[in-house]
């Protein structure tokens, strides 16, 4: 392969792509809390759900963790359409991620519901709290511990997996280096570029992450 | 009126009979022990009076009122009078001891934050723990969680403590200091049921003694009479035992 690499061309396309990883970021920001928000209701719903709600929430669940990602933006850009809703390329992509997360982590955080001690859901309940201040008091604080590591990688996950936004046309990193190579048809380059602002995203957000965990653990790493 | 009536009380974990026709009744202000020997139902009983375990069958009648488990309303009503202290604790770990102490009081009962902090100060500075405020149940000892235990069910002013083996984790010294509170608890006509091993200790603080086997109240009576002359088989055999073993 005769390849002459030129990243002195593809300079110019470097503010582009930094704003780009910043909507990337902001992308994977607004989903996580929303899919964090539908994880917590939908493991809330499993554990103390009457029939029905259950099976909503498991059919939900099932729906969007056996199909891929890509399809479900697909059908809410592409399909939703067909019955009158409507979403921009955005919304579309926010909406599918966000949905899509949100059935992992109601997997994950109903594993954190089971495992509260039983000893401390007894003395809450004694004491007369509701399941609401169960869930606030009791429940979540545990989840947060306990499950902080598994929630951070879904966090990071989905840093990731906002790329799928280019697809769509949205200005987000992955998106602007399509178009940057449309232009250019430097596309070693780009993406090599782009590959490591990736990896940049993430290692700033495990750095965070971390700092997050020390600050809110950090004196009670051990009691668990 | 007793203050809390029990009638013919069956209860089951699954289709597994542990309780079966426990009956007894405590006036205002009376403190009686459960002994017996381990597995016999103490605190199944007590799991079933603040509404843990459904009964199967019989009354609850507190103060006059039946007692209904299926209702939110009436459990609420109950839990607003009873508190308990579990055998095993049950501290809430993610919060801190005062937390611990106040989080009812403050969040359920909406009372005023800075007057709840400032008697469970005082309350855990009774049991000892003035210094352990800002400490985790995981930072604490057995005896020391035991004491928060005993601090977060009286910082919720019940009418009936229910107390499952509160002096199990406590060396003597310490089992003194508990006993004076319960003492003290006791001269303000608080009603208790008890549950204890340590046999100096019922002596002292009850005034009736009830036996519990296999599920079943076996003989009631004065700590003097069930200690000291025993009835039936199964209470002489059960002292004999305990007083050997002391
Ligand atoms: N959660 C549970 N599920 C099933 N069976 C249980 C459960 N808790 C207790 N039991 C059973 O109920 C019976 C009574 O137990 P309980 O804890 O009331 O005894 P206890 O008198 O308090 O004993 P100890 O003095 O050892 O505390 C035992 O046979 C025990 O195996
Ligand atoms: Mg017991």
């Amino acid at each position: 392969m005769q390849y002459t690499f030129q990243f002195g061309q593809i300079t110019r396309y470097l503010p582009d792509l930094l704003a780009g990883a910043l909507i990337s970021l902001e992308i994977a920001f607004v989903c996580f809390w929303g899919a964090l928000l539908i994880g917590l209701l939908g493991a809330m719903a499993l554990h103390f759900g009457g029939v029905w709600t259950r099976r909503v929430a498991r059919a939900y669940v099932a729906c969007f963790t056996n199909t891929p990602g890509l399809v479900q933006i697909y059908f809410i850009y592409f399909a939703l359409p067909e019955f009158g809703i409507l979403f921009s390329s955005l919304q579309a992509v926010i909406i599918g991620i966000t949905l899509n997360a949100g059935g992992y982590l109601t997997l994950i955080l109903k594993s954190g519901f089971l495992s509260v001690h039983r000893n401390e859901l007894d003395a809450a309940e004694v004491m007369g709290m509701s399941r609401l201040q169960l869930v606030r008091y009791i429940i979540v604080p545990h989840i947060a511990r306990v499950l902080f590591p598994p929630i951070s990688n879904k966090f990071i996950l989905m840093v990731l997996g906002t790329a799928v936004a280019g697809v769509f046309g949205v200005e987000d990193l992955m998106g602007r280096t399509i178009n940057a190579n449309a232009e250019s048809f430097r596309a070693i380059e780009l993406l090599s570029v782009t590959a490591c602002l990736y990896v940049a995203m993430t290692i700033l957000a495990t750095l965070v992450l971390a700092a997050v965990s020390l600050l809110c653990f950090g004196r009670r790493r051990s009691s668990i | 009126m007793p203050h809390l009536e029990i009638t013919n009380l069956d209860a089951a974990y699954k289709s597994q009979p542990v309780l079966s026709g426990v009956s007894l009744s405590v006036e205002k202000g009376e403190v009686v022990s459960l002994i017996g020997p381990s597995g016999s139902g103490k605190s199944t009983l007590l799991r079933v009076l603040v509404g843990l375990l459904p009964p199967r069958k019989g009354t609850v009648v507190l103060d006059g009122t039946p007692v209904d488990y299926s209702d939110q309303r009436s459990l609420r009503a109950l839990r607003d009078r009873c508190a308990i202290v579990f055998q095993q604790f049950n501290l809430f770990r993610n919060m801190d001891v005062l937390r611990n102490v106040t989080i009812a009081p403050v969040k359920i009962k909406k009372r005023d934050r800075r007057e709840v902090e400032a008697e469970a100060e005082a309350l855990l500075a009774k049991v000892g723990l003035g210094d352990k405020l800002r400490a985790y149940p995981s930072e604490l000892s057995g005896g020391q969680q035991q004491r928060v235990a005993i601090a977060r069910a009286l910082a919720l002013r019940p009418e009936i403590l229910l107390l499952d083996e509160v002096t199990s984790a406590l060396d003597p010294e310490l089992v003194q200091e508990v006993l004076d509170i319960i003492r003290l608890l006791v001269g303000e006509g608080m009603t208790m049921l008890v549950v204890s091993h340590e046999m100096g200790f019922v002596r002292e603080v009850s005034s009736r003694v009830a036996l519990m086997s296999a599920g079943a109240i076996v003989e009631i009576g004065s700590p003097a009479q069930i200690f000291d002359a025993p009835k039936t088989e199964r209470a002489k055999d059960f002292v004999a035992k305990i007083l050997r073993a002391h």
